[in-house]
């Protein structure tokens, strides 16, 4: 059977599609995917990309001097929209940083071998993401030299965090899952850093790689026991995927404000995240595929698959919305049934139905194997999918904020040029750390993408020869 | 003419070999004799009819929610084109289809809807402001209508992919996988929609005020981990009758146990989040359910319930030499059945209607019921179960599954 013969995205069951398409074999492969790291100049749509997110993320670093030299009251927030963008803000991105350990972990527990061609990148991404997200608390306490305060430490004013306060819980949820996913992501790096390091040509090169890969020398111990963490490290790194995002629906649903109370949070804001994380690879890769030459390993197929992960986790969040939708009428609590008609038809409802299109419409499309099947056209309903979960957390956010128990106190909420800047500064920081990850690390885990080949078959060399075994 | 994947194989036992049906048995009859004996002996001392179809409602639940978890199965492994699980589909397959005793057994609930549902009462919706606002959902005509299309769906899903793998058999056609896979999807759909009104419906309408959005995922959840555990049970009681000795491993033990965990996790998950989240808010409309699940007694099984049904199976069932061991496995599995059942129990009965708080009451009807209900579904699935080869034989994926084995 010759792999060119095969259509990758080929529903037939009477056999798997491979992982690795073209003529590759171990030493191509590694030639390949060093190979974008190890040129000297990388191609002209990564310096047009880099300007203009570095841009982007300049503008944050400058709008951030003058929140801390003004004070908050530059955003939009007021009373009672405490919570304006920067929570949004910390909200999505904390979703976004869902994917690459979902990737790495849980479909490596579901022994989703498709996972390899992509997971080093998702994962890189969710670090980024989870960067972008740890900014927007820190800057939203107002004394931004006092986050440290968050932390429980014995200190001699005797004063400690509140524990019962679900915004500390983040602080831990949150730092934990950064943690583990950069230990994750740093150790399923280190072979092929070491291979980086084997491969370089210049001193500096050499000495970078070679403090990176640890020592790393690919002896069958070393192997051992790097297989013996990745279990580990997966089993440990599962619950967090589900904790962190729990945790962070908890900073609504413990309180009492309609639309905010709700029991179905936890499991619906993983699943959101889930969503708009895959939707955010997808964003990603698809591009970078094309620009770095990665089509072999990052195949159709793999995107045909997330898409339909992004279908899947598009139709939780579509039940949820409902089943919220639903129990509110069914509560029978007049102040419940009216925060769900005010999102819908309210002065948000614009908000409102931007979300629903995005999230639970758009998605509906790939059901249709040709639109999975049509990269651009999926990197755009990607886009839109990442729309339409920002508008989400800023329906939740402020639409029950803004629209409390005493209409006294009602005001709409506008947020101002630097709310603006600093979400569009955010995906610039983003778009930067990824670019920089792009260029100067593996984008694809080089050894694990070669175990899913069918030469890494022990047999694979007998059989090829006709031996029986 | 079958096609086997591994000539070693050929001489194992795939099929029961018993040519009685459901009701020729005698498990059917005597399951059909202690519910007919348990409803007459109650409906003849009018003040124990009550308490019978709350035994009845326990036991009825608990079956329902394991042929819904088999159903469950079949779909999820068409739709993730699941190689693995090949050989336990067709066990997943035969249990989903007793979903039509599920249908017929649900009789008695809509004739005594009114001893088990306030809302089925208009002397007590009269007086309730709050059951009136529900009548558009909570009355009688629409429940029975609801429970029609659950029932619709549920069982024409489970027979669309019986009858299709045992087409399989005989064709051998991989057009067929084709069709099913496509199903999948759809049928997810419908399903997670239909178990989701269906607990509400069942369940959470017990107590006609109380509401969770999360009730849904969490009656989805214990069905689903108990269904694992159920199957780990079946898988290594016919492996003693030696069937299937050779096409389910060890392997396949070991990843229905890897499942089973996993979704005792999540159920914990899952009742974690929804008693926190109303514990903490505290807001009266939502309390009053787990306050009457914390008074005299209630208060013991609560904690029961949050030992037994998550850190026992999961402190035990962790351990990859105890998932791989079929005595143990097969402990481990009872207990989670056990759990589940005792979850529904603690779900149905503290009802302020059903009367004394602080209570727990047992009664011979809960034993009686469960006794019946198991009788009659072991004649179900043993008769689903006899009718053709015990795995799908001619599946294009049965080779997958027979080489499996877990890495490391």
């Amino acid at each position: 059977m010759s792999v060119e013969a095969f259509n990758v995205t080929s529903d037939d069951p009477t056999r798997r599609a491979p992982l690795v398409l073209g003529d590759h074999d171990f030493e191509s492969i590694t030639d390949t995917v060093c190979g974008v790291v190890e040129k000297p100049k990388p191609p002209v749509a990564w310096y047009i990309a880099f300007t203009i997110s570095s841009l982007f993320a300049l503008l944050f670093f400058v709008l951030l001097a003058y929140l801390f030299g003004v004070g908050i009251g530059v955003w939009g927030v007021q009373n009672p929209v405490g919570w304006g963008f920067a929570i949004v803000n910390f909200v999505f991105w904390v979703g976004i940083g869902h994917a690459g350990t979902l990737i790495s972990a849980i479909l490596f527990l579901f022994r989703q071998k498709w996972r390899t061609g992509i997971n080093r990148a998702a994962e890189a991404m969710t670090i980024f993401a989870v960067i972008c997200a740890l900014i927007f608390p820190a800057i939203h306490i107002g004394r931004w030299w006092m986050p440290y305060y968050m932390i429980p430490y014995p200190n001699q004013m005797g004063m400690w965090p509140n524990f019962r306060s679900p915004l500390l819980w983040d602080v831990f949820a949150v730092g934990t899952y950064f943690t583990v996913s950069l230990v994750f992501w740093y150790m399923g790096m280190i072979p092929d850093l070491a291979s980086l390091r084997d491969r370089a040509q210049t001193r500096t090169r050499q000495v970078i790689y070679g403090i990176l890969a640890v020592g790393w020398r690919g002896s069958q111990r070393h192997w051992h026991r790097y297989e013996r963490a990745y279990l580990l490290l997966a089993a440990l790194a599962t619950p967090l995927v589900l904790s962190v995002h729990s945790v962070v629906s908890m900073d609504f649903a413990v309180s009492i404000l309609p639309g905010w109370h709700t029991t179905i949070f936890p499991p619906y804001f993983v699943a959101g995240a889930i969503f708009s994380g895959f939707a955010m690879v997808a964003t990603l890769l698809i591009p970078a595929r094309q620009w770095f030459g990665l089509k072999d390993f990052i195949t159709l197929r793999h995107l045909e698959n997330m898409a339909k992960i992004i279908l899947a986790t598009g139709s939780i969040v579509g039940y949820a919305y409902s089943v919220e939708f639903f129990m509110a009428w069914y509560s029978g609590s007049a102040i419940e049934q009216f925060t769900f008609l005010n999102r819908s038809l309210g002065p948000y409802m614009w908000a409102y139905w931007i979300m629903v299109f995005c999230n639970v419409v758009v998605p509906q499309a790939f059901w249709i194997k040709r639109i999975r099947c049509n990269v651009w056209l999926m990197w755009c309903l990607c886009i839109l999918v990442n729309v339409g979960m920002w508008f989400e957390r800023f329906v939740i956010v402020v639409s029950s904020l803004a629209n409390d128990f005493l209409p006294s106190s009602w005001d709409y909420y506008t947020p101002t040029f630097v709310d603006l800047g600093m979400l569009a500064g955010s995906f610039g920081i983003f778009f930067s750390l990824f670019l920089l990850f792009c260029r100067y690390l593996p984008m694809i885990a080089i050894a694990e993408v070669k175990r899913t080949m069918p030469q890494a078959d022990p047999h694979y060399h007998s059989a090829a020869i006709g031996v029986e075994d | 003419m079958e096609q086997l994947a591994n000539p070693d194989q050929r001489e194992e036992k795939r099929n029961l070999d018993d040519g009685r049906t459901w009701f020729s048995t005698p498990a059917a009859w005597v399951g059909l004799i202690l519910l007919g004996g348990g409803g007459a002996v109650a409906f003849f001392s009018e003040d124990r009819l009550q308490r019978f179809l709350q035994s009845y409602l326990f036991a009825y639940t608990f079956f329902l929610t394991l042929a819904l978890g088999a159903l469950f199965f079949v779909l999820i492994s068409h739709l993730t084109r699941a190689g693995w699980s090949v050989t336990l589909r067709r066990l997943a397959e035969d249990l989903a289809v007793c979903l039509w005793l599920s249908a017929l057994l649900f009789v008695p609930i809509i004739l005594g809807l009114g001893h088990l549902y306030e809302w089925a009462r208009p002397e007590i919706v009269a007086n309730d402001a709050l059951l009136q606002e529900k009548e558009a959902y909570l009355n009688v005509p629409f429940f029975i209508l609801r429970w029609v299309f659950y029932f619709t769906v549920w069982i024409g899903l489970a027979h669309y992919f019986y009858r299709l793998s045992g087409q399989q058999d005989e064709t051998g056609d991989p057009a067929l996988t084709l069709r099913m896979e496509r199903l999948s999807a759809p049928g997810m759909l419908l399903f997670s929609l239909t178990i989701t009104f269906a607990s509400f419906d069942l369940l959470m309408s017990l107590d006609a005020h109380w509401f969770s959005t999360i009730f849904g995922v969490y009656f989805f959840s214990g069905m689903v981990a108990s269904f694992f555990a159920l199957l780990a049970l079946l898988v290594i009681v016919i492996q003693r009758f030696g069937i299937l000795e050779q096409s389910v491993t060890v392997e396949h033990l070991h990843d229905l146990g890897k499942l089973t965990f996993g979704f005792i996790v999540f159920w914990a998950y899952i009742a974690f989040s929804q008693y926190m989240l109303i514990w903490y808010a505290n807001l009266p409309e939502e309390t009053g359910w787990y306050e009457r699940r914390q008074e005299g007694a209630w208060m013991w099984a609560s904690l029961v319930l949050l030992v037994g049904h998550f850190f026992v199976p999961f402190l035990f069932l962790m351990s990859k030499h105890i998932k791989r061991r079929k005595g143990l496995l097969a402990a481990g599995a009872c207990w989670v059945l056990l759990m589940h059942a005792f979850d529904l129990y603690w779900i149905i009965m503290p009802q302020k209607h059903f009367g004394e708080a602080g209570r727990i009451p047992f009664h011979p009807f809960d034993v009686v019921c469960m006794a019946g209900f198991a009788l009659l579904f072991f004649a179900a699935g043993r008769d689903a179960m006899r009718r053709r080869c015990l795995i799908p034989q001619r599946d294009p994926r049965l080779a997958e599954a027979l080489a499996f084995e877990n890495e490391s």
